[in-house]
C-alpha cells in the first residue's frame, strides 16, 4: 500500500447535471474588476457562455474612452493597440480639418505664374525692342497653363479634404465600435491570467495607471497629430538636435585610450602574438612543407576513414579542383588560420565552458560577454585589433578567435550543466574525487554537445577567412579581396569556390568522425 | 526469470561471522545523534529557535527563510541489520540517509560509521569510507549511460585504483550474485528498468562494503518486479550481512523487508520500532493512518494478543492446542480453526498465555480490543 493524505470524501455527479457555481465565481470577479463588479459579472458570464463565435457584449467605457480605459484597468496590450489606431484616426481629422491639402501645389502655382510672368515681361520688352517674341510668349504661356493646373490639383486636394474627414471620423467610430465589442474580452482574459498569477497581473482600477496612460497619450498623440497634419514643423521635432561636439570629443577620447593601452601593453600583446604564430607556423610546415601529394594522400585518408568513400571521393575532386588552379599553397594557408584559431579556441573554450557551466555566477558575468563577441560585427573589432596586435595572420587569427570561440564556450557550458545530478552524486558517493566526477561523468556525457560546439566554431572561423584578409590575414581571402579590389569577376569566382571546397571538406570529415564517434 | 537475485555463493572475501545473530546485533555500526539539516543562510538561528521555542516548519520558511530537512534525528543501526527508513516524499528521507556518506553536510550533530565520525574525516579519508565501505543504489540507478554494465560495477574500485584484471573479476562475480552474467558488455540503456537496478545493486555490493544505503531503489520498478527484488534483496542482505538503510515511501516494502522501521514526517522522527511494534502500537495518528491498512497475519504475535490464564474461565485445557509466543496470528488462525478448545500459548515450556477465537478475530482486527 503506498501511503497517501486522506481525501475528502466527494459525491460523483454526471456531466450534464454539474451547475455552474456562480457565487464564487461572481466574488472571485469583483475581487477582480473591483469596480463595477455587477457588470463585469454579468459580461463575463456571458463571454463564459458563449459556444461559438464573438460573445455579445458592448463595454460602453472601453468604447467611449478607449486606451485611456484600458489604462485605467491595466490592460495594456490593448492601450498600445488602439492608442496607435485611435492617433491614426485623428491624424486623418485633423487633415481634414485644418491641415493645409494642396499647400505644395499651391505654392508650385505661384512659382510657376511668377516665372510666366518674367518670360511675359521680356517678350513685352522684345516687341519694344522689335525682336521675334514669339519664343518668350510661347514659354509664358505654357507656364501659365502649368500653373492653372498646378491650381486645380490643389483645389481638388482641397476638396477632398471632407473626404478625408469623413474618412477619419468613419475610421473613428469603427475603432471605438471595436473596442467596445473587444473591451470585455481582453479583460476577461487578463481576469484568467489574474487568477493563476494575482500577484503579477493588474488587477481592478488603478489611478497610477490612469495617469501613466494619459501622459503617454498626451505624450505622444498631441504631437504626433501636430506633425501630420501641420506643413511647416518645428525643425527640432523632424531631426534630433545633436550636438556633434559630443561625437567628436567622445571619439578622441576613446582613440587615445587605445593608444595609450596598445603602448602600454605592448609587451603583452606581442607576446600573444607570438604563441599564436608559433601555433600558426606549426600547422602550417606541416601542411605546406609536406610535399603537396603526402598532405593530399592523408587528407583523403582521413575523410575515407572517418565518413565514408563518398566524402574521400568528393573530398580527392576537391583536393584536384584546388591544385589546378593553382590555389595549393594559399588553400593550405587558409586550412593552417582557420586550423589555428579552431585550436586555440578548444584550448581555451572548453575549460572556460566546463567553468562556466559549474559556476552560475560565472556563466552570468560571460554570457553578455559572449553575445557581444557574437553579435559584434567583426568590422568593428577589426579596428582595435589592428591597433592592438598590428596587421597580418597573427591578429586575423585572433578576430577570428573572437568570432569562433562563443559557441563553443557556451555549448560546453549547456553540456556540463545538462549532465544528470543523480549519475555525478552516484559516482561522488562511490569515492569518487572531484576530477573524477569531471573525467567520469561530466565530460563524457557532456561529449555529444561539446562536440557539436567544435564543429560550430570550424564552421564559424572558415566564416572568418575572408573578413580577416582586411587586415592583412592571408590565403584564400586575399585573393578574393583581390578580386574585389579590381572588380575581376573570374579570379573571384574560382577564389570562392575553393573557399567553399574548402569549408565543404572540413565540415564533412569533422561531422563524419563525430557521428561515428556518437554511434560508438 | 530475467529479474532475479539469486544468492548462490556470497563472495569469497566477504567473510561475514558464521552465526551473524549472536556475533552483531549489539555493536552500532550507523550511528547518529541529534542530526539537524537546515537548508538556508540562517540555519543556525532556525536550530537555535527550534531547539528553545520549537518552530515548525512554515514558520521556520517565514521567519528566517530556511526549510527545515532533517529534525534531531537520533538512531543507530546495529550490524547486520536493515533499518528502514520510511515517510512521504519531502519528509527528509533521502536528505537524511545522504548525511550517512555526507553527500550532505549535517547542519548540526554527529554522525558515525563503523566507529568513525565521518564529518571529522578528511577529504581522502571520506573518499575512502565511501569507496571501501559504503554501498549506495539510487531510486533512478544514476548508471553512467557510456560505460557498459561491467566498468559501471566496477567504478568503485576503478576509483580506488584496483587494477583492471582485479575489478573486472570482481564485477564479474558480483554480476553473477545479481543473476546477470552474460550481460557484462552491454550498455545500460539495453537493459530493462529491473535488470539496470540490478546493476546498481551490484555496484553497491562491488566493494563489499559492510553498509548499504538504498534510496528508494524499487519504487521506479513496477509491482510484480518490485515484490521479487523485495525479497530477493532481503534473502541476499541477510546471506551477505550486509547492515542496510533502506528507504521507502511504501509501508508494506518496509514491513517486508526491515528488521527495524523508522517513520519520518516532515523532518521528524516519529516513531522507530519493529514492524509489529509499529503495527500494534502507532505511536500518534499520523503512523496510526499509515497502518490501517496493514495485514496483520504475518506480523503480530501470539504474546502481543494473548490474555493471561488467570483470566480464562473456560472448559479445562487439557487436549487444547499449543503454540509459541512467537507464533504469528496466521499459525494460531490455523491452529484455531482445527481445534474447539482455545491455544494455550507457551514461552520454553511454561504454558504463559491464552487465546480465544475472540481474542484472535480481535488480534487480526486489531486496535478496537
Amino acid at each position: 500500500m503506498n501511503i497517501q493524505d486522506p481525501t475528502p470524501v466527494r459525491t460523483v455527479a454526471a456531466v450534464a447535471d454539474i451547475e455552474v457555481d456562480r457565487a464564487e465565481l461572481d466574488a472571485s470577479i469583483a475581487q477582480f474588476v473591483e469596480r463595477n463588479p455587477d457588470y463585469y459579472a454579468n459580461a463575463f458570464h456571458r463571454i463564459h457562455d458563449t459556444t461559438s463565435g464573438i460573445p455579445k457584449t458592448f463595454n460602453w467605457a472601453a468604447a467611449v474612452f478607449g486606451p485611456l480605459w484600458a489604462a485605467a484597468r491595466g490592460v495594456w496590450g490593448f492601450f498600445w493597440f488602439f492608442l496607435i489606431l485611435e492617433i491614426i484616426a485623428w491624424v486623418q481629422i485633423g487633415r481634414g480639418t485644418w491641415g493645409q491639402l494642396g499647400a505644395d501645389e499651391l505654392a508650385r502655382a505661384a512659382q510657376q505664374e511668377a516665372r510666366a510672368q518674367q518670360f511675359l515681361e521680356r517678350a513685352e520688352q522684345a516687341r519694344a525692342a522689335g525682336e521675334d517674341p514669339t519664343r518668350f510668349e510661347t514659354l509664358g504661356n505654357n507656364l501659365m497653363r502649368a500653373a492653372e493646373s498646378s491650381r486645380e490639383t490643389a483645389e481638388a486636394a482641397a476638396a477632398g479634404a471632407f473626404g478625408i474627414l469623413l474618412a477619419g471620423l468613419a475610421f473613428l467610430v469603427i475603432i471605438k465600435l471595436i473596442q467596445g465589442v473587444w473591451g470585455n474580452i481582453a479583460y476577461e482574459k487578463q481576469y484568467s491570467r489574474w487568477r493563476i498569477n494575482p500577484d503579477a497581473v493588474v488587477s481592478g482600477v488603478q489611478p497610477r495607471n490612469l495617469i501613466f496612460g494619459l501622459v503617454m497619450a498626451l505624450a505622444i498623440a498631441p504631437l504626433t497629430v501636430y506633425r501630420f497634419t501641420i506643413e511647416d514643423v518645428w525643425p527640432a521635432l523632424t531631426a534630433f538636435p545633436a550636438d556633434p561636439d559630443h561625437y567628436s570629443g567622445t571619439a578622441r577620447w576613446l582613440e587615445a585610450q587605445i593608444d595609450a593601452a596598445a603602448r602600454n601593453g605592448a609587451g603583452a600583446f606581442d607576446s600573444i602574438v607570438f604563441g599564436v604564430r608559433t601555433v600558426l607556423d606549426t600547422i602550417s610546415l606541416a601542411l605546406v612543407a609536406t610535399p603537396w601529394p603526402v598532405v593530399m594522400t592523408v587528407i583523403c585518408v582521413v575523410a575515407w576513414r572517418s565518413a565514408g568513400p563518398r566524402v574521400a571521393i568528393f573530398t580527392a575532386a576537391a583536393l584536384a579542383y584546388i591544385a589546378m588552379m593553382g590555389y595549393w599553397e594559399i588553400a593550405m594557408e587558409t586550412v593552417a588560420l582557420v586550423g589555428a584559431a579552431v585550436v586555440i579556441c578548444v584550448i581555451l573554450g572548453i575549460p572556460l565552458g566546463i567553468w562556466f557551466g559549474k559556476s552560475e555566477r560565472a556563466y552570468k558575468f560571460a554570457e553578455p560577454v559572449l553575445d557581444l563577441m557574437q553579435t559584434l560585427p567583426a568590422f568593428v573589432y577589426l579596428i582595435p585589433i589592428i591597433a592592438f596586435f598590428g596587421t597580418g595572420n597573427p591578429p586575423g587569427i585572433l578576430a577570428t578567435i573572437i568570432f569562433g570561440m562563443p559557441p563553443l564556450i557556451r555549448l560546453t557550458a549547456l553540456g556540463i550543466r545538462g549532465v544528470p545530478e543523480s549519475i555525478k552524486e552516484a559516482a561522488t558517493a562511490f569515492g569518487a574525487s572531484r576530477w573524477n566526477v569531471l573525467y567520469d561523468v561530466e565530460l563524457p556525457l557532456a561529449r555529444p554537445s561539446i562536440m557539436t560546439g567544435v564543429n560550430q566554431t570550424i564552421l564559424m572561423c572558415l566564416s572568418m577567412v575572408v573578413i580577416i584578409s582586411l587586415i592583412g590575414g592571408g590565403g584564400l581571402g586575399k585573393v578574393i579581396l583581390e578580386a574585389l579590389q579590381f572588380a575581376a569577376k573570374g579570379p573571384g569566382l574560382l577564389g570562392g569556390l575553393a573557399i567553399l571546397l574548402c569549408a565543404m571538406v572540413i565540415d564533412r570529415i569533422v561531422q563524419g568522425a563525430f557521428r561515428r564517434a556518437d554511434h560508438k | 526469470m530475467a529479474d532475479q537475485l539469486t544468492m548462490a555463493q556470497p563472495p569469497a572475501s566477504a567473510g561475514g561471522p558464521l552465526h551473524p545473530e549472536i556475533a552483531s546485533m549489539t555493536e552500532p555500526v550507523v550511528e547518529l545523534a541529534n542530526v539537524w539539516k537546515v537548508f538556508g543562510r540562517q540555519a543556525p538561528e532556525t536550530i537555535e529557535a527550534a531547539q528553545s521555542g520549537g518552530i515548525t516548519k512554515p514558520e521556520a520558511l517565514e521567519r528566517f527563510g530556511t526549510v527545515i530537512g532533517v529534525r534531531d534525528a537520533s538512531f543507530s543501526v546495529a550490524r547486520g541489520e536493515i533499518f528502514c527508513i520510511m515517510g512521504l516524499s519531502g519528509s527528509g528521507k533521502s536528505t537524511l540517509v545522504r548525511h550517512v556518506n555526507r553527500l550532505i553536510e549535517p547542519s548540526a550533530g554527529t554522525i558515525k560509521v563503523l566507529g568513525r565520525d565521518v564529518g571529522a574525516l578528511s577529504d581522502r579519508d571520506l573518499r575512502e569510507m565511501r569507496s571501501r565501505h559504503i554501498g549506495m543504489v539510487f531510486q533512478h540507478m544514476a548508471l553512467m549511460p557510456h560505460r557498459s554494465v561491467r566498468d559501471n560495477v566496477a567504478y568503485p574500485l576503478e576509483v580506488r585504483g584496483v587494477p583492471k584484471s582485479k575489478r573486472w573479476a570482481v564485477s564479474d562475480h558480483t554480476l553473477g550474485l545479481v543473476n546477470l552474467d552474460g550481460y557484462e558488455d552491454r550498455l545500460p540503456k539495453e537493459l530493462s528498468g529491473g535488470m539496470q537496478q540490478r546493476v546498481g545493486i551490484a555496484r553497491a555490493l562491488a566493494s563489499d562494503p559492510e553498509i548499504l544505503l538504498m534510496d528508494e531503489p524499487f519504487s521506479a520498478l513496477d509491482p510484480l518486479i518490485r515484490l521479487q527484488l523485495q525479497d530477493q534483496f532481503k534473502a541476499l542482505v541477510d546471506e551477505l550481512q550486509k547492515t542496510t538503510l533502506f528507504i521507502t515511501h511504501d509501508l508494506d516494502e518496509a514491513i517486508r523487508i526491515g528488521d527495524r522501521i523508522a517513520i519520518m514526517k516532515d523532518g521528524v522522527i516519529v516513531q522507530i520500532g519493529t514492524p509489529e511494534q509499529i503495527v500494534t502500537n502507532p505511536a500518534d495518528d499520523y503512523v496510526r493512518e499509515f497502518v490501517q491498512g496493514i495485514s496483520r497475519l504475518k506480523l503480530v504475535r501470539a504474546h502481543t494478543i494473548m490474555e493471561p490464564l488467570a483470566n480464562y474461565s473456560g472448559p479445562p485445557l487439557n487436549g487444547a492446542p499449543r503454540a509459541d509466543g512467537e507464533a504469528d496470528l496466521d499459525t494460531l488462525i490455523d491452529l484455531s480453526v482445527a481445534a474447539d478448545a482455545p491455544v494455550v500459548i507457551t514461552e520454553q515450556g511454561t504454558e504463559v498465555g491464552i487465546v480465544t477465537k475472540s481474542t484472535l478475530l480481535r488480534g487480526i482486527q486489531g486496535g478496537k480490543g
